[in-house]
């Protein structure tokens, strides 16, 4: 995990000094804004992705004399197929055409969003997959 | 000396790597339009991606060519002018948006992947949500055009207050804000969904400079697309907001006009590297291969993108250099900076061909287009990174043909190399090869035929964005050979059509996992088209290169030789190969 900490390290130390080099020319206050901003994202991936370095082995993946069988046999769970996301994104799409055109549609659009979420969420809880 | 506990395997005499084929199910229409519907399969989705993408290529591509229809002789022929403003408008809309990037994403889905040896992306059911709101916000995008007043005219910037509600009334642009907000947030989601992927689905022993430098540019355009889509989203629905509730954000009078720049080109200037990093990946994939030889400078190549990802944030205003109220030197700086890692990445591109044994199949040959094509992009960015030059020629058409060298010779191009590169992976069929050569010619000459003398329309003064022009402007001759050149562009694309009709019913099923022969990453080590997981087995991997320490053993690192195949639990005996 410690190289991809660092590729976005890097970048926070990298937007932290062009924010503030570019304050200092050009006393923009958007440009620095955006700047110092993405700065923050970077650090925000990096603080949690080194921190989460410091507290696990270093992983299959992170050794450069791993064998394949040492994955984690279980090595996760796969939706097989899915409608939720048509459902949900129909909602979303429901919104933005109410917004434009007619509010009653935002109604409808967010009552289709709603079930979408539910479903989503609550997939694999009950029926054939559940787990 | 090998040693082996099977007989060495090359790429001509490889098996199938599904063992055994799943039992044959009737397929009907409507089994397969659900299957797809409601695929959680990052490949499938990556095909829809593609599919849905080039569809917007050929949509926007009959804009382009009815705009140069219209520019070919002066007068209005064809189009009235609010319907010129339209086309361009949304050419360049849906060029950007609903062709370009979702085409990173669906190569992304495709081969990242592959890859890296992951059974899957890491969020299956976001990934096909990042799918329909794609398409859908496309569809609100285009649906403008249903609408009385037609589509948005702003061009494809919107800038303030031109794209206010004052100026720009009516619900095509209304749909257009709110269309890209749509398509936005499933590019997001697609971002994230990579670089989740990238981080914690590598098979063990793929670190990550051991990754393909595809996979790099993949990750690192997620990363910018991090960066730069929040700031289009939430400027596009603060613009959304001034229109439908009168707030005055982007007013006039409390400078919108510039605060919409800043935000737009903050983002847009990312956006140019989000379209064009997994493109220059597809090339590095590409050349190593056709020149038998590993790419020259693994690493170089991949700190050279990092530092392209880094600086591109940092050079959004010089696309303001005529409002005056941006500071220029640092500008003008940062975007001359960008040039040294390009040029880095150049000379790795042609390290990995010098002294090789190059051979020119389609995919190569649409490899080399882009390296001439963007060398000219790239030259005439630095020439219009300089200020006093820009002053000159900015709103030209030299900027236009300057951004089509640049996308069109990194996207079209690497886009149709990637496709005759991965078209056996993908499909299980090979392109036809002479089909494909003819179809390179065409495009590269119609290409060059419609752009290089835009160039010179642009110092003559022609402005972009003019719907019609005089006479006496003398622009006329280099506007007839410009859209000569895009007739013999469109009609080159039929090449690709009849050659996907014809080898999709005529061609031999591929049954090797790796047709081209010298193939280096993994995907190489899987089926012509991989199983729904993806791989039976794995190699092992000890090189950024491990489906050729697979095929090509004698040239393996040591510690890659002893392929553990299926039955890992035999020892390995020593000669046994021989």
């Amino acid at each position: 995990m410690k190289i991809e900490g660092w590729s976005f390290l890097l970048g926070f130390f990298f937007y932290l000094l062009v924010g503030g080099a570019y304050w200092y020319f050009s006393r923009d206050e958007v440009g620095t804004t955006l700047l110092v901003l993405t700065g923050a994202l970077a650090f925000l991936v990096a603080f949690y992705t080194l921190y989460t370095a410091k507290r696990v082995y270093p992983r299959p993946e992170d050794r450069g004399d791993a064998e394949i069988d040492e994955a984690d046999p279980e090595y996760g769970f796969f939706s097989p197929h899915s409608w939720w996301p048509l459902v949900v994104a129909l909602g979303a799409m429901a919104i933005a055409m109410g917004l434009v055109f007619a509010t009653w549609v935002i109604v409808f659009g967010v009552g289709v969003l709603m079930i979408g979420v539910i479903g989503w969420l609550f997939e694999y809880y009950r029926g054939e997959f559940a787990r | 000396m090998t040693i082996l506990n099977e007989p060495p395997v090359t790429g001509t005499t490889t098996p199938p790597s599904s063992a055994t084929a799943p039992p044959v199910r009737k397929q009907t229409l409507g089994k397969a339009v659900v299957n797809w519907v409601t695929s959680t399969d990052h490949k499938i989705i990556g095909y829809m991606y593609l599919i849905t993408s080039m569809v917007w290529f050929a949509v926007a591509g009959l804009m382009a060519l009815a705009i140069r229809a219209e520019l070919a002789v002066p007068g209005l022929q064809i189009i009235s002018l609010e319907q010129y403003n339209q086309l361009f408008t949304l050419h360049g809309t849906i060029m950007l948006f609903l062709f370009a990037t979702p085409l990173f994403v669906g190569f992304g889905n495709v081969i990242m992947p592959l890859q890296i040896g992951s059974p899957d992306v890491a969020f299956p059911r976001l990934n096909m949500f990042g799918y329909w709101l794609f398409l859908f916000g496309g569809l609100v995008v285009a649906a403008g055009f249903l609408t009385p007043g037609g589509a948005a005219s702003f061009g494809w910037f919107a800038y303030a207050p031109l794209s206010n509600a004052v100026n720009s009334p009516g619900a095509g642009a209304d749909l257009w804000f709110l269309g890209l907000a749509l398509g936005g947030l499933g590019t997001i989601l697609g971002a994230v969904n990579f670089i989740t992927t990238i981080f914690t689905m590598r098979a063990p022993g793929m670190t990550m400079f051991r990754m393909p430098i595809f996979t790099w540019t993949i990750f690192i355009t997620s990363v910018l697309v991090l960066i730069a889509f929040p700031v289009l989203a939430a400027a596009l629905i603060m613009m959304f907001i001034d229109r439908q509730f009168g707030t005055v954000v982007f007013a006039a009078e409390n400078g919108g006009a510039i605060l919409w720049q800043h935000l737009f080109w903050f983002f847009g200037h990312p956006e140019v590297y989000i379209i064009a990093l997994p493109f220059f990946g597809i090339a590095s994939e590409i050349i190593p291969v056709f020149s038998r030889k590993p790419i020259f400078g693994y690493k170089g190549l991949i700190f050279a993108t990092m530092a392209i990802g880094a600086l591109s944030v940092a050079v959004w205003a010089h696309h303001m250099y005529v409002t005056g109220s941006v500071y220029l030197p640092f500008f003008a700086l940062m975007t001359m900076l960008i040039a040294v890692p390009t040029g880095v990445k150049f000379f790795n591109w042609i390290g990995t061909m010098w002294k090789g044994s190059v051979s020119l199949d389609t995919p190569m040959l649409w490899t080399l287009g882009f390296l001439i094509t963007f060398l000219f992009g790239g030259l005439t960015g630095i020439i219009l990174s300089a200020p006093p030059l820009d002053f000159h020629v900015s709103d030209s058409y030299f900027v236009v043909a300057h951004f089509h060298y640049v996308v069109f010779g990194t996207v079209v191009f690497l886009m149709f190399a990637g496709f005759y590169f991965w078209w056996p992976k993908m499909t299980g069929k090979m392109l036809d090869e002479r089909l494909g050569k003819i179809h390179f010619w065409m495009l590269f000459i119609g290409f060059q035929v419609t752009f290089l003398v835009q160039h010179w329309l642009g110092v003559q003064g022609m402005p972009r964005r003019y719907g019609d022009y005089l006479p006496v402007d003398d622009f006329t001759t280099l506007n007839i050979v410009s859209t000569i050149g895009a007739a013999v562009l469109g009609v080159s694309t039929l090449f690709f059509i009849w050659n996907v009709l014809t080898t999709w019913k005529n061609a031999p099923h591929v049954n090797v996992d790796d047709p081209w022969g010298w193939g280096g990453s993994l995907e190489w080590a899987t089926s012509c088209p991989p199983p729904r997981h993806n791989f039976t087995s794995l190699p092992r991997i000890r090189s950024e290169r491990p489906a050729f320490d697979l095929h090509h053993p004698e040239l393996a690192p040591p510690s890659a030789r002893s392929q553990p195949q299926i039955s890992s639990s035999a020892s390995s005996t020593p000669g046994g190969g021989h």
